[in-house]
């Protein structure tokens, strides 16, 4: 070959690189620009870059929405559900990370322009106070150009001739892909929310602990920092573009300031958050939540600067005046353009007192019943009685599982030294040897059954002997009393090896087996809880909300799947003292339970300290 | 910019096609301001240091010139003594140009490290002048004062025109790392007038690939090894710290020699060929030989301007005439030239920077090998005893693994922060070896991933398979150049592709910065 | 002639130094090898050889460094 026909085979093999090049780009999309066809895998293209994937996934799905939440982070804790409740909307949260002033204008103008809105809810931070028009350089920062207005060929270009790296990290995330979100696939994509399944599932109980955590370390030692070129201008002028823009198309338009955690707003100045706020107002009313109770409250926050989805439920009850769900004083306040700047509001200390919001409840964790006492796990007939009394004497009162959970719902209060008793699997011991006592000494009582041995003494299908369970029929007995709740303990998650065939899989927590898949195991889990539901449900006619774990394992992912199967409230065995906190349903999550067995009274009520 | 990155190869094609459109007469002009261009692309007041070098080495070089005219003019038997004063003058330009451009290295290079090493001896607090360090100043100035030299010698008519001058202290392609080029060698070719010449095209895009070919697909992986392993040497077993130790030997090589080749290539495409600057220095048979082989110009230009003129200086001359008289045998005969070859290697490891190890590392490699020259006569009777024969593969191969081995540990040295740290890591590599830790799973914790090492593998193994053709005198290139045409394509392509999936290092696609959220 | 064959056989033995005519070119002999000649020839010869005089072309053949002597002699 000669050298000029060589270079001429050369020039042709660059054009084959790169027109290998530009398809695997269009093949695996990262961003999800081109539509992200072949892997369909948008969750992992929002996590790249919000702004353009879900824009291209919203120009083929938007029909189905109709209203939308705008906002940077922070706003995925706005929960769409409730919203779509009170507005008769569909929502979509259109949250961009990072987000400034100008972004929102930008996304408002071309929702409106390309799609049907009825509802927009702008939700501002503190941030937008000072950081505006940031700029888009990086990759994942990017607006689409059809929502920038930029020229469309190099904003293609750019996506088209992107390192091949990020291809073959899609590919690699594309088959490692689980049911549950990882550093990956942060979104929902249906929503447009963070996919919080898993992180809405992380028990939560004292603050002591809850900041030794590596995750929540920043609020014993928070940041610190000033911030002092303010945007108010600029911000007024974006957000009078998005009313006009309402005004114009009859939308309904929303504007909240998001809440913030009180270290992060001592950033600022008092007087330049009064000004921003004030200024925004002047525009269109503003519910500002801001500043309050919540602002102190680390377990009201998923890190240091991003409020739960539970503390977004309270804003939407707010702003819709549901009224339906625990509320603090003083949460959201509605600003409107009359009202003068107040930076005093913003110097007030708005912290509670923990007594105010939060509960220790001690839990104790029965198992089986018998008047002579010859298995050690037992506990006598006469030591029970002896435990009720003293408990009474001493001044506890027993509260129910839906007393707890109507403390952390509604903030409904609870008794002076309030305290649960709670009974695992179901034995017929608790009908016929507790359950007379409890009814003696009028005290509350929780069961929790293994679905499967409802009723029987004999293992499941086979013939081996084990401790009688009691049956439906006395269940609804002691229920009709209204001292006794009945709640599940899993349908089949509770095996006992020695009676299952020998050489099979046996289930005797809720944790998967070894090697079993994510999917199978989710499969499983969730069969059998629905299984449990249904036939609690169906014999007892009163709800299934509460699961007891079997030898008190649990992991992320099993909590994440009882939540999914309607479970509110978990129970685990450590012993200690559980913390309630009103609007914080985490922390009806591994309640700690104290496993009492044949002590003393005495040593019951020093366990519990005194 | 950067040899592998997309602006230098845009760069170089539009300077390619503009080169061989102008005015033939012009082409030097555009290398020129290519070449600042270039430079200046990576900080424009740096280029203060080369305009200070080309300026007074072009100052020397005009002045050497005329007294070497002054010389000649006279005629033998004249005035002994104005030879005499001409010679000194002489020397004193020469001494001038090299400690203008040598000190302005040192203050840049080094002076802020000998100002530590003072203020701990003495107690001073000898000012810091933290200054930008200009890229390729080593190369430069060394490059530069040969030339000084060469017009010293008479060996070379100093350069008229200052702008001619400047293209050669500046020449882009080779300023960031080498080779350290000799004028006569390079400078007519800069200014020579060229048509285009496909086969040169040709030659220099296939280095251009192999070069990134070592540099993108091998060097920039085992970089993140070597990287981890050295960032905390403590927390790893001695088989992990010399995997570490391997991975920066293979970094160090393909980058080094890969930059040269994509040097080289560029300069071919202009039509310019550049002096070898590395041998295939894996198959070096001692670590003499592999001085000759690895950075071939630093090596030359020690040779000629600091071993020779070392060698034959007065005092040598009376020490080896000393030495011969009173030290009887080998040794006696060369305890001079020994010891300029130890002097040489000091200077080549201060040359590599300025740090107690770099000082360390030149006796290294300067006791090895006068040891060596001292024990010549012992290996080759052992190698006797042994029933070896000089040129038997087995004792090649001995020979090639114990230079690999001297070579492996100086980079122990060389590559770890300080000298004490290399040195205890070289210790627990002897002392606290741990193979298993070669299985477990710390190798995958090093920031690369098992592909990583696969590509490394095949890579490196054509890397090696290549080089030991052209060892045993295959031209690569040839042989290819007569393959059927479908094969010759994908020669081609299955390197871009390649390069363009399997690009590592620089690339990787940022974080997710909500992760955590 | 033969002088300078002999030292050059005792400084480096093994090489045929009167038909090799690359010496330097073909790696024969290396520039320590060069320094060791050079201080042999200055002692027998009584000549001044200077590092200008270090050139391969000097070096490549026995003759060829015969002609350099007897240049300055």
């Amino acid at each position: 070959m000669t050298a000029k026909k060589w270079l001429v085979m050369f020039v042709a093999a660059l054009a084959v690189t790169v027109a290998v090049w530009a398809g695997f780009n269009v093949a695996t999309d990262p961003y999800g620009v081109f539509g992200d066809r072949l892997l369909d895998f948008y969750s992992y293209d929002m996590t790249r870059n919000p702004r353009v994937a879900k824009i291209a996934w919203l120009d083929e799905h938007h029909d189905a929405y109709d209203s939308y939440i705008l906002g940077c982070s922070g706003s995925s804790s706005i929960p769409t559900e409730p919203l779509n409740e009170a507005l008769d909307a569909s929502f979509y949260n259109m949250i961009m990370y990072g987000a400034d002033l100008l972004d929102l204008e930008q996304m408002a103008d071309y929702l409106v322009e390309n799609y049907e809105v009825k509802n927009l809810v702008v939700s501002l931070y503190v941030d937008n106070a000072v950081l505006y028009d940031v700029g888009e350089d990086s990759l994942d920062s990017r607006m689409h150009a059809k929502v920038s207005k930029k020229p469309l060929l190099p904003f293609y270009l750019d996506y088209l001739f992107l390192n091949p790296t990020y291809g073959i990290e899609k590919l690699k995330a594309y088959f490692t892909d689980t049911e549950m979100p990882q550093t990956f696939d942060v979104f929902d994509v249906e929503t447009g929310a963070y996919d919080k399944r898993l992180r809405d599932v992380e028990p939560i109980g004292s603050l002591e602990e809850y900041v030794q955590r590596e995750a929540y370390q920043v609020f014993t030692d928070y940041p610190e920092a000033q911030y002092g070129v303010y945007q108010t201008e600029n911000c007024v002028k974006s957000l009078t573009a998005i009313r006009d823009l309402c005004e114009e198309h009859g939308i309904n338009l929303i504007v909240v300031n998001n809440p913030c955690y009180v270290d992060y707003l001592r950033h600022f100045s008092s007087e330049g958050l009064a000004q921003f706020v004030h200024a925004l107002s002047e525009v269109t009313p503003i519910w500002d939540f801001s500043y309050s109770s919540i602002s102190y409250e680390p377990r009201y926050w998923y890190d240091a600067t991003h409020f739960r989805n539970s503390v977004g439920e309270m804003m939407v009850d707010v702003i819709t005046g549901g009224d339906s769900i625990y509320v603090p004083d003083g949460f959201g306040r509605y600003v409107t353009g009359d009202m003068p700047a107040d930076s005093a509001y913003f110097e007030q200390d708005c912290s509670q007192p923990e007594s105010a919001y939060t509960a220790s409840v001690p839990v104790l964790m029965y198992h089986h019943l018998s008047d002579n006492g010859e298995d050690t796990s037992d506990i006598r007939t006469e030591v029970f009685r002896s435990h009720m009394e003293a408990l009474k004497a001493a001044g506890y009162q027993t509260v129910s599982l839906e007393d707890l959970y109507n403390y952390v719902w509604y903030g409904t209060p609870l008794p002076e030294k309030p305290i649960a008793i709670t009974f695992d699997d179901g034995y017929a011991s608790n009908y016929e040897l507790a359950y007379p006592i409890l009814k003696e000494l009028d005290m509350k009582a929780a069961i929790f059954v293994i679905g499967v041995s409802v009723g029987k003494d004999t293992y499941k299908d086979t013939d081996f002997a084990m401790t009688p369970h009691f049956s439906w029929e006395q269940a609804n007995e002691m229920l009709a009393s209204g001292l006794i709740t009945v709640q599940t303990h899993t349908y089949d998650f509770h095996q006992w090896p020695p009676f299952e065939p020998e050489g099979s899989a046996v289930r005797e927590n809720v944790l998967p087996l070894e090697g079993e898949s994510e999917q199978s195991y989710i499969q499983a889990f969730s069969d059998d809880l629905s299984r449990a539901r249904q036939e609690l449900e169906q014999a007892t006619g009163t709800r299934c909300y509460a699961l007891a774990y079997p030898e008190g394992q649990s992991t992320l992912l099993s909590g994440a799947v009882a939540a999914q199967a309607g479970i509110q409230m978990t129970f685990g065995t450590v012993p200690q003292t559980s913390t309630l906190v009103k609007g914080l349903p985490q922390s009806l999550l591994n309640i700690p339970r104290y496993g009492i067995d044949d002590i003393t009274a005495e040593e019951l009520l020093q366990q519990l300290g005194g | 910019m950067s040899f592998t990155s997309f602006t230098y190869i845009a760069f170089l094609v539009l300077l390619t096609v503009v080169y061989y459109c102008i005015p033939k007469r012009m082409q030097w002009m555009i290398l020129l301001a290519a070449s600042y261009v270039f430079y200046c692309s990576s900080g424009v007041r740096t280029v203060v240091y080369l305009l200070f070098t080309t300026v007074t080495v072009y100052a020397a070089g005009l002045l050497l010139g005329r007294l070497n005219a002054q010389r000649k003019a006279l005629s033998d038997a004249d005035k002994a003594g104005l030879q005499q004063r001409i010679r000194h003058r002489k020397k004193a330009v020469v001494a001038a140009a090299c400690v203008l451009n040598f000190g302005m290295l040192f203050l840049l290079k080094y002076w802020d490290y000998t100002a530590g090493l003072l203020d701990r001896a003495l107690g001073t607090a000898l000012p810091r002048l933290d200054l930008l360090m200009p890229l390729g100043v080593s190369f430069f100035v060394f490059q530069s004062v040969g030339y000084v030299i060469d017009v010293y010698r008479g060996k070379q008519e100093p350069q008229r025109n200052l702008a001619k001058l400047a293209l050669f202290t500046s020449f882009f392609p080779q300023i960031i790392q080498g080779p350290i080029s000799r004028y006569h060698q390079l400078a007519p070719q800069l200014f020579a007038r060229r048509s285009v010449d496909y086969e040169q095209l040709r030659a220099g895009i296939q280095l251009i690939l192999w070069g990134f070919f070592k540099k993108l697909l091998i060097a920039e992986r085992v970089g993140v090894v070597a990287d981890t392993v050295y960032t905390s040497p403590s927390s790893y077993p001695g088989s992990i710290l010399a995997l570490g130790t391997l991975a920066y030997c293979i970094q160090l090589y393909c980058d080094f020699s890969g930059g040269i080749d994509i040097t080289r290539g560029t300069a071919q495409m202009l039509g310019i060929e550049m002096t070898e600057n590395f041998r295939r220095p894996l198959f070096a048979h001692s670590l003499a030989d592999f001085w000759r082989r690895w950075h071939i110009t630093l090596g030359s230009w020690m040779r000629d301007y600091v071993f020779y003129p070392l060698s034959l200086s007065r005092p040598f001359g009376r020490l080896g005439r000393w030495s011969r008289k009173h030290i009887k045998g080998k040794a006696g005969k060369i305890l001079a030239t020994s010891l300029a070859t130890f002097v040489v290697y000091l200077l080549i490891g201060i040359w590599h920077g300025s740090s107690l190890k770099y000082i360390f590392f030149g006796f290294y490699n300067g006791i090895i090998i006068t040891t060596s020259l001292l024990l010549e006569a012992t290996f080759v009777s052992w190698r006797a005893r042994l029933r070896m024969e000089e040129h038997s593969r087995a004792w090649s191969l001995f020979r090639i693994a114990r230079t690999c081995v001297i070579v492996f540990i100086g980079r122990y040295i060389t590559r770890a922060p300080r000298l004490l740290t290399g040195l205890a890591m070289l210790w627990n590599t002897v002392t606290d070896f741990q193979p298993a830790a070669l299985l477990s799973d710390t190798v995958l914790s090093l920031g690369i991933g098992w592909t990583d090492y696969l590509i490394v593998a095949l890579a490196s193994a054509v890397l090696v398979a290549v080089e030991y053709a052209q060892e045993r005198g295959v031209h690569i290139r040839q042989w290819l150049a007569a393959r059927p045409p479908a094969v010759q394509f994908a020669a081609v392509l299955l390197p871009l592709l390649l390069l363009l999936f399997g690009t590592g290092g620089d690339y990787v696609p940022a974080q997710f910065i909500y992760a955590q959220f | 002639m033969d002088k300078l064959i002999e030292i050059l056989t005792e400084c480096c033995p093994g090489i045929d130094f009167r038909n090799e005519t690359a010496l330097v070119d073909d790696g024969l002999i290396e520039s320590l090898d060069i320094v060791t000649i050079v201080s042999e020839l200055m002692e027998a010869f009584s000549v001044e050889i200077t590092v200008d005089d270090l050139t391969p072309e000097n070096f490549n053949s026995a003759q060829s460094m015969w002609d350099m002597i007897q240049r300055l002699q």
